[in-house]
């Protein structure tokens, strides 16, 4: 009997295990592995190449309401960063939402780590790096044509990634794929150390980079270009002036490039924009296959407001009323009615103020219109999102890096040619030209803000001019005071989240925060 | 070889008796009304230690002298007693106890009598639910049972009801308790489209629930059950008459006034707006003789944009209704073929929700078949449930929002108005920004009228259940168990023509500027197919034994379970260029297919000890697997042990007359939490790549894929228990009885969506089993009978409870987000997850207020002293309420019954966000200066004039949180019995009251609230009910 009962209880144990513990390895059918997505798309790499490029303007992979990261689709992408960060800061853009932070940058007073506006860019830095790590990682084992130009374009974009941490935190760990699945963390890196790896990153990939390439993918242009800007804020980064490098690569991008000044310069800011000439690196928007809060549609549609402004003349459909401009920009075109520039014409004065005696006042300075959602050759639609791509890197700041670095002395920079160059910008844009003893520092900085702002780069600009912080140079509401106080040098960088901080110890908070 | 075990058990049996020279008896005990033989029931001579139980036949043998009680028992049967006047033979029938019967709970692979649990465990029978208007499980209990809080979301008819024993464990995890219907677990994941997965069971058809709190009792269920488990039974078939019941209950629902939110009428708008806004009057009412309406103009008044009619509409009132609701049941319970036990029940029910549209209709039916086999050997249990659900899921946000916003002065209808009738505020056609624009909050009672949200849920529970004792070894038992709880769901949504929320303005740059069209019809579908399989397979061997081992039971078993999620959708977009709304493809995923998978497999053991009848100890191990994590770490180890000290039976209680019982109970165990399906979805370990939707490419020409972060090292989230409990019932017939519970409980790899080493991860978050929570708490549960006889009864029951969840350990991090999205800008997270404080808990600024009490309007406590005011003055204000408690009363007299029940919380917080929208003055212009918003009655005291305007951050202010303590009344019934009135037939008519009234000092519209942020809330009515429950 007691046989009878072990047979029975063995043969019942015996069905329990064999019944499909195997059914414990689940498998996704919408979301795919590396081997079903190499099976199935021989575009494959293509494809998360493309979810790289795409990282400095899109929020998540799954529209606009997605995003790669824990912060807020609408608020946090790359791009809405670098121009929240770099412009309003900066003397020229103001916003006036006063949503939780952004006031403390539209005066830039009042940082603290954390604000969440520093948390969303320093997030993106660190979302687009391991990304970047994981595909460098996955390439030895794939077949693919042309591998060494991907790799070499990875290469580029996390070398943007880490320009970006050298130029707004100042240091950061350095995650490459040697490191790439360890989890303790990572030691510090100084901001010496990470310019010594751009540099070396670019230095040996721009051989390898093609010259021309698919619209929106790097070129060796594109290389030249962040090297020069990393050589031009050496001295800003390491201590050391290296303008003759940043002459040496501008005039590579210069010379032997593909590109021409667009004949317009308001054809460089309009949804068309896609086929000009000028752009060296473009953030992609598209009003359909590429929609994000945080590309292009955040300048557009935040410096537009039904209460003063038609919409759909910029080929809008919402205008969320956030950004104006400040006399520290169109000051710089003297009397804008008379202003021959067309740079002038690019702000919108009915029913606003020169002054901005209150910046949440939406009437208090003027919304710059620089950057529209329409076409610049024929009809355009109107649209929630807009289909203007940002151009992170043209020619025309080209030829002012290489005419400020003959400025500043370089060698292998020409002054001569550095003057063909600032008058060919300001000719294109039928501004008066200049001569050669008018061609100064001062006027490399507010020929930069004639030609370049809202696009990214003027809190860079200020630094290296050493007007950013201090008392020497005061703008609207810098430092929280309508007409402008000095501020600490400390402010030459932002601080460090405090969620980084938390989350490896190694790392360390920039002084004064 | 049966006739040998029977003669060795008998044997053993009898030995004890043979070594005594006393009278013999000897007789057989038989069930009285099947007149069957009884095996196993207890024998003993009271007051002695002297016993035995019948064999198999229902013999049993024993010595005793004269004048001896000998006591015959047996579970679920009345204990007998008889004077030995030195017959031979003394034949005994045991009557069936049908109250004893009820105290055999349900704990998960078998059950156990109430007196013999060793866990903390609750049971609710029918005669505890709460009555009148009940649509789903979740309403029968609330209130009911300690230290379990249901708050629904809301007056929804099927509102989505979020259950937490003890407070939950879990931050990133599921937090709810696990479900468990007629032995099935069921999917916590909703069906598309429906709130409340318990609503498609019907109310009617469930017999009891048992909730298992502590870990003792929860570790049977080891993975799921962290946060406690609530077993629900539904009802069965009668051995006996077939009998049928009909039930029938009509309601009516209503919002009473004061549950509406006081903002301005009409007139006093015109006031505010007159006083603060005097620029602004022109945007008042409309222009005299523009709208063609029967509503009456209230007054005319003059502006600079010449004279506008002014009308007085309460938009609440318009968006709200009277509610009808009709339910009706019938079931037959019956012995078919004299054989099979079974019940079959059909249900109906048709809900109105007090906000227009917003519809609910269920038909249920049920079978159930208990027949049994070979002399009972082989038992089946066959349980079917089918629903099918029709709904209408309204744009609550919209309609409720709007009905705050909408400018008062506006009429609710214009014929006139190209919106179909309703009035809608527009730009004029010669507006030079934006004509023909639509301004301001769009007409709520369109937004309802002009939406069609069909949802349509056939939905299935089924399982059956093969009990089989063998026949050589009837103490041993093969248990197995097949389940399938099956949906398919559709969604459409459609708006009819010249809805508001469809007016698109058409792109194209040849048409006039402003040139609008309507996209009528079909907006989105879904087809969703849900498919949860359970096997369940287990032995179980009891023991009824005579020394000090009175008796023992042991189950071991195999249990798996695979859900299964897989829909699709149909997605829309307005074409680019005519505005006219087309499908959405998606190429890589035409269908917008949706497909997940889990598997959770488990191998389980329990053993029951009942030493003497005094002590009872209970082990159990679980291990159990879950396909969230990989093979590695795929398998969690759940150990748990009871003890339960019967005090009564011991001799320095055993003569103590006024306690009836008495019992200690000593609880340890571990439980395990996986479901982090919520939070990272169904495949969080393994690297997969996700298609980029198509509006998410960037390079022309390649599609976009990314690379989804996965955390490989994941694992199962341990919750160590420990409870120590009593039970007790004093005096006679019951007068008092309840339990005391005291509990703590650790949990540690808490699964957490929390901060990694930047760069380290494939995104700045990562699921991570990291940090730890720390929870405490008792449950007090009483009963008291003051009144018993045949006239008059009265009897009271209550619980209080207390229970507190603190975060301990974050590694290494301060606090992460725990949601609580406010109504104001983007990323503006109330709620904080912190170490040191309890969970979820709210992260504010302490407002200043002036000496006269008024708040200052931006003025903060500097907490830390450093001049500024900062994240680093925030402080952190605790939302989840700690004490809870309900209590309620029944009251017969004769015929007539009246019962009523209630419950609430003595503390937690509410975020009353209708002072931060509403409340605010300077949010009565829109922002773009072309329309007015509605606002709190400032006259009336509803809101502070000193708060005109919000500026980060104001919105961090605790004068936003107001305490939530609550007394709400749940139910007051009034019945009235009528037994023959016909052949056999009981009649019982009730009338009752549901929600009929709330005492708080909450000054928003309903403290009871989960989230902790009051907004848009969906008013819960006081409903009415008459009923009436036939047995026949």
């Amino acid at each position: 009997m007691k046989n009878n009962i072990l047979k029975i209880l063995f043969s019942f144990i015996l069905l329990l295990f064999t019944s499909c513990t195997d059914d414990l390895n689940t498998e996704p059918i919408v979301e795919l592995s590396l081997e079903q997505l190499l099976a199935q798309d021989p575009d494959a790499i293509e494809g998360i190449l493309s979810r790289l490029y795409g990282s400095f303007a899109l929020s998540g992979a799954d529209g606009p309401g997605s995003s790669d990261i824990s912060d807020d689709p609408g608020e946090s992408p790359f791009l809405r960063g670098i121009v929240n960060l770099q412009d309003f800061t900066a003397d020229a853009m103001k916003n006036r939402w006063g949503d939780n932070g952004l006031d403390q940058l539209t005066t830039t007073s009042d940082w603290t780590p954390d604000n969440k506006f520093f948390r969303y860019l320093y997030n993106r830095i660190f979302f687009t790096i391991p990304q970047c790590n994981n595909l460098l990682s996955i390439l030895p084992n794939v077949d693919v044509e042309n591998k060494e130009v991907i790799i070499s374009e990875v290469r580029f974009i996390r070398a943007l990634a880490y320009y970006y941490l050298i130029d707004v935190f100042g240091k950061g760990v350095l995650a490459t794929e040697n490191n790439f699945g360890q989890t303790t963390p990572l030691p510090q890196a100084s901001r010496q150390e990470l310019f010594d790896y751009v540099e070396a990153e670019l230095i040996q990939i721009e051989p390898i980079l093609l010259t021309s390439n698919t619209y929106g993918r790097a070129t060796k242009a594109a290389a030249q270009m962040l090297l020069s800007k990393l050589y031009l804020n050496a001295e800003v980064y390491t201590g050391t002036a290296r303008y003759d490098d940043a002459a040496t690569y501008s005039n590579r991008v210069i010379t032997d490039g593909v590109y021409s000044l667009e004949p317009d310069f308001v054809s460089v800011f309009s949804a068309d924009n896609d086929t000009s000439n000028e752009i060296i690196f473009p953030l992609i928007a598209d009003a359909v296959v590429s929609q994000s809060y945080g590309n292009t549609t955040y300048i557009v549609n935040g410096s537009l407001n039904t209460e003063t402004m038609p919409l759909a003349e910029f080929g809008a459909t919402d205008g969320w009323g956030g950004h104006r401009s400040t006399k520290a920009w169109y000051s710089l075109f003297g009397d804008l009615d008379t202003s021959t520039d067309d740079r002038a014409s690019l702000f919108w004065t009915e029913g606003h103020n020169y002054e901005m005696t209150d910046y949440r006042e939406w009437t208090d300075g003027y919304p710059s219109i620089k950057f529209r959602n329409t076409n610049f050759t024929g009809t355009s639609l109107t649209s929630l999102f807009s289909s203007t791509d940002f151009p992170l890197f043209r020619l025309a700041d080209a030829y002012l890096m290489y005419a400020e670095c003959a400025v500043r002395g370089a060698s292998g920079a020409d002054l001569n040619t550095a003057l063909q160059y600032v008058n060919d910008v300001r000719s294109r844009s039928n501004a008066s030209t200049i001569s050669q003893s008018e061609l100064t520092l001062q006027f490399i900085i507010d020929e930069r803000a004639r030609e370049l702002n809202l696009e990214g780069h003027r809190r860079t600009d200020l630094i290296r001019f050493g007007m950013f912080t201090g008392g020497s140079y005061l703008w609207p509401w810098k430092g929280g005071i309508q007409n402008g106080v000095s501020i600490p040098d400390s402010y030459r960088l932002f601080p460090i989240p405090s969620t980084a901080l938390q989350a490896n110890p190694n790392l360390t908070q920039n002084p004064g925060f | 070889m049966k006739t040998i075990f029977n003669s060795l058990l008998f044997t053993l049996f009898i030995l004890p008796s043979m070594l005594m020279a006393q009278n013999k008896i000897s007789g057989t005990v038989t069930e009285q009304s099947s007149s069957l033989p009884m095996p196993g029931v207890n024998v003993i001579i009271k007051g002695t230690t002297q016993g035995t139980a019948t064999d198999f036949d229902g013999n049993y043998q024993i010595t005793a002298n004269s004048g001896d009680v000998i006591v015959f028992s047996f579970v679920g049967y009345l204990t007998q007693e008889i004077i030995y006047n030195a017959e031979e033979t003394l034949n005994v029938a045991l009557v069936e106890d049908a109250a004893q019967l009820d105290e055999i709970v349900l704990i998960g692979y078998g059950g156990v009598r109430k007196k013999d649990l060793t866990g903390s465990v609750e049971l609710i029978t029918s005669e505890d639910f709460n009555q009148g208007a009940v649509i789903s499980a979740d309403q029968l209990l609330q209130g009911k049972a300690a230290g379990v809080r249901i708050t629904t979301n809301g007056g929804q008819p099927d509102a989505a009801p979020n259950i937490r024993i003890r407070g939950g464990a879990s931050l990133s995890a599921n937090s709810s308790p696990l479900i468990v219907i007629d032995g099935i677990p069921v999917d916590n994941g909703g069906v598309s489209g429906m709130s409340n997965p318990l609503s498609m069971l019907n109310p009617n058809d469930i017999e009891s629930f048992t909730i298992l709190k502590d870990a003792s009792a929860t570790a049977i269920y080891g993975s799921r059950a962290s946060n406690g488990v609530i077993i629900i039974t539904t009802k069965k078939g009668t051995s006996g008459d077939i009998k049928f019941n009909f039930s029938s209950r009509m309601s009516v629902g209503d919002i009473s006034d004061n549950n509406q939110i006081q903002v301005m009428d009409g007139d006093t708008y015109v006031r505010f707006i007159q006083e603060y806004f005097p620029n602004d009057t022109g945007l008042l009412g409309v222009p005299v003789g523009s709208v063609d309406t029967n509503q009456s103009v209230s007054q005319i008044i003059s502006t600079p944009l010449g004279d506008r009619a002014i009308y007085d509409t309460n938009w609440q009132d318009a968006i709200y209704r009277t509610s009808i609701t009709q339910d009706y049941n019938f079931s037959v319970r019956a012995n078919m073929l004299e054989k099979i036990p079974i019940r079959a029940s059909i249900g109906y029910n048709d809900t109105e929700g007090v906000v227009k549209t917003s519809d609910y209709e269920r038909i249920t039916a049920s079978l159930r078949l208990t027949p049994e086999f070979f002399d009972e050997h082989l038992k089946i249990d066959f349980n079917a449930k089918g629903t099918l659900v029709d709904k209408n899921d309204i744009d609550e946000g919209g309609a409720l929002g709007g009905a705050i916003f909408m400018d008062p002065t506006k009429p609710i209808y214009d014929s006139n108005s190209i919106f179909g009738g309703y009035y809608s505020q527009m730009l004029p056609p010669d507006d030079a920004l934006n004509p023909n624009a639509l301004v301001g909050a769009w007409n709520p009672l369109a937004l309802l009228e002009q939406r069609q949200r069909q949802v349509n849920v056939n939905g299935i529970l089924a399982n059956i259940e093969l009990d089989y004792k063998f026949h050589f070894l009837p103490e041993l038992r093969a248990v197995t168990l097949i389940g399938l709880e099956a949906s398919r769901s559709k969604t459409e949504e459609r708006f009819s023509n010249n809805a508001i929320a469809t007016y698109t303005l058409v792109p194209d740059p040849s048409v006039p500027a402003g040139t609008y069209i309507f996209n009528p019809g079909t907006n989105y579908r879904e087809r969703q197919h849900i498919t949860n399989t359970t096997w369940e397979s287990y032995l179980a061997y009891r023991k009824e034994l005579n020394g000090f081992i009175n008796s023992y039971d042991v189950q071991a078993g195999y249990s798996y379970q695979k859900f299964k999620n897989d829909g699709n959708k149909d997605e829309f977009k307005t074409d680019e260029v005519t505005g006219i709304r087309v499908p959405n493809i998606d190429p890589e995923n035409p269908n917008n297919r949706y497909f997940s998978l889990l598997n959770l497999q488990s191998f389980f053991g329990r053993a029951n000890v009942n030493l003497n009848d005094k002590y009872l100890l209970t082990f159990s191990f679980r291990a159990d697997g879950s396909s969230f994590f990989t093979e590695e770490n795929r398998w969690g180890y759940f150990p748990a042990a009871a003890l339960a000290w019967k005090l009564k039976e011991e001799t320095f209680l055993n003569n103590v007359t006024f306690i009836n019982d008495f019992k200690l109970r000593l609880g340890w165990g571990e439980t395990g939490q996986q479901d982090i399906s919520g939070s990272v979805g169904f495949f969080p370990s393994i690297p997969v790549f996700e298609i980029g939707s198509p509006n998410s490419q960037y390079i022309e020409g390649v599609t976009l894929y990314n690379a989804k972060e996965f955390n490989p090292d994941l694992t199962w989230e341990k919750t160590t228990t420990y409870n120590l409990g009593v039970d007790f019932d004093f005096f006679n017939n019951n007068l008092l009885s309840g339990s005391f519970d005291v509990f703590k409980r650790e949990t540690t790899d808490l699964l957490v969506l929390t901060n990694v080493p930047p760069g380290q991860a494939l995104s700045d978050v990562l699921i991570q089993n990291v940090g730890a929570t720390d929870s405490e708490g008792f449950e007090l549960n009483l009963n008291l009978n003051p009144i018993q006889d045949d006239v008059f009864s009265l009897s009271l029951n209550g619980n209080i409870s207390y229970n507190i969840t603190e975060v301990t350990d974050l590694d290494g991090a301060e606090q992460i987000s725990a949601g609580g999205n406010l109504p104001i800008g983007t990323g503006n997270f109330l709620l904080k997850h912190a170490v040191g404080e309890e969970a979820g808990s709210a992260w504010v600024l302490k407002q200043v207020y002036d000496d006269n009490g008024r708040p200052i309007l931006g003025s903060f406590v500097d907490l830390n002293g450093d001049g500024n005011i900062t994240d680093d003055d925030k402080y952190y204000r605790a939302i989840q309420p700690n004490w809870t408690f309900g209590f309620g009363f029944t009251f017969n007299y004769k015929n007539w019954d009246l019962s009523s029940s209630f419950r609430g919380q003595l503390d937690g917080e509410v975020y009353n966000s209708r002072r931060l929208t509403s409340g605010v003055i300077d949010n009565a212009v829109s922002q773009d200066g072309n329309s007015l918003n509605n606002v709190l009655d400032f006259y009336a005291g509803e809101a502070d004039v000193e708060i005109f305007d919000i500026q980060d951050p104001i919105q961090f202010s605790d004068y936003f949180l107001e305490n939530a303590a609550f007394l709400r009344c749940e139910n007051i019934v009034v019945g009235h019995t009528l037994r023959d009135v016909f052949k056999n037939a009981t009649l019982k008519i009730y009338a009752a009251v549901n929600n009929p009234f709330i005492i708080t000092d909450y000054s928003g519209q309903d403290p009871e609230n989960f989230g902790g942020i009051d907004n848009n809330f969906y008013p819960r009515p006081t409903v009415y009910n008459l009923g009436i429950n036939i047995d026949f």
